[in-house]
């Protein structure tokens, strides 16, 4: 991992269009201005994690769960 | 007629009526090319197999079937990966998770946005509290 020491007010670029400015670090927390192009997704790292393993476990079920389950759930629209 | 072996079994399809997802899913970035399963019986609940990786499957659901109010509408970028123009093209799916209690929930907080017209998805995060990963299915 490439590692650099920033000052507030000083940033950086990821390729031409992703800049990252440290905007304030204060009490053990750090604020960052990203400018990046709207199609580049940003999500905080836990926010990510968290899907991905919603995900993963989403993918966990059981073959005969589809049939049984689908007789059981009531929809609310008719 | 191309064939993958999953675990419900061997299932047939053709390439071109595959669910592709050009950004794979949140975390799963490999995850594409999805078979889609109608359910057998009439209900609310169908799955989709993935063709890239044979041991994911997820069983998908309208979300509109059981909260009302809960519509996405998609940004510019999202409908650029739709590849549609109109609001009106994009579908919301919700993840459903199935524990072993059996009381499913769906995943409010991260849901696919779809496009029947072009056969693309993509899975969106929705920032905040307000949506939950697993909201249990509201009691009749």
């Amino acid at each position: 991992m490439l590692v650099l020491s920033r000052k507030a007010g000083e940033g950086f670029l990821i390729g031409d269009d992703i800049t990252i400015t440290i905007i304030e670090a204060k009490g053990g927390t750090i604020r960052i201005g990203i400018d990046a192009p709207k199609d580049k997704k940003i999500f905080r790292q836990e926010v990510y994690d968290r899907i991905r393993q919603e995900n993963v476990e989403a993918s966990r079920w059981n073959p005969v769960d589809i049939d049984s389950l689908g007789d059981t759930i009531k929809t609310r629209k008719r | 007629m191309e064939k993958i072996q999953t675990r419900f079994g061997i299932i047939e399809y053709e390439n071109s009526n595959l669910l592709h997802f050009p950004a794979g899913m949140i975390g799963l970035p490999n995850l594409r090319n999805f078979i889609v399963i109608p359910p057998k019986k009439e209900g609310p609940l169908f799955w989709i197999q993935n063709v890239d990786d044979p041991d994911f499957a997820f069983i998908l659901t309208d979300p509109s079937n059981f909260f009302l109010d809960y519509k996405i509408v998609p940004d510019d970028s999202e409908k650029n990966s739709l590849q549609i123009e109109d609001d009106k093209d994009c579908y919301t799916l919700s993840i459903v998770t199935v524990p072993p209690d059996q009381n499913i929930t769906v995943n409010l907080a991260a849901p696919i946005l779809y496009s029947p017209q072009t056969n693309r998805a993509i899975q969106i995060i929705l920032e905040g509290n307000r949506y939950q990963t697993r909201t249990p299915l509201p009691s009749a």
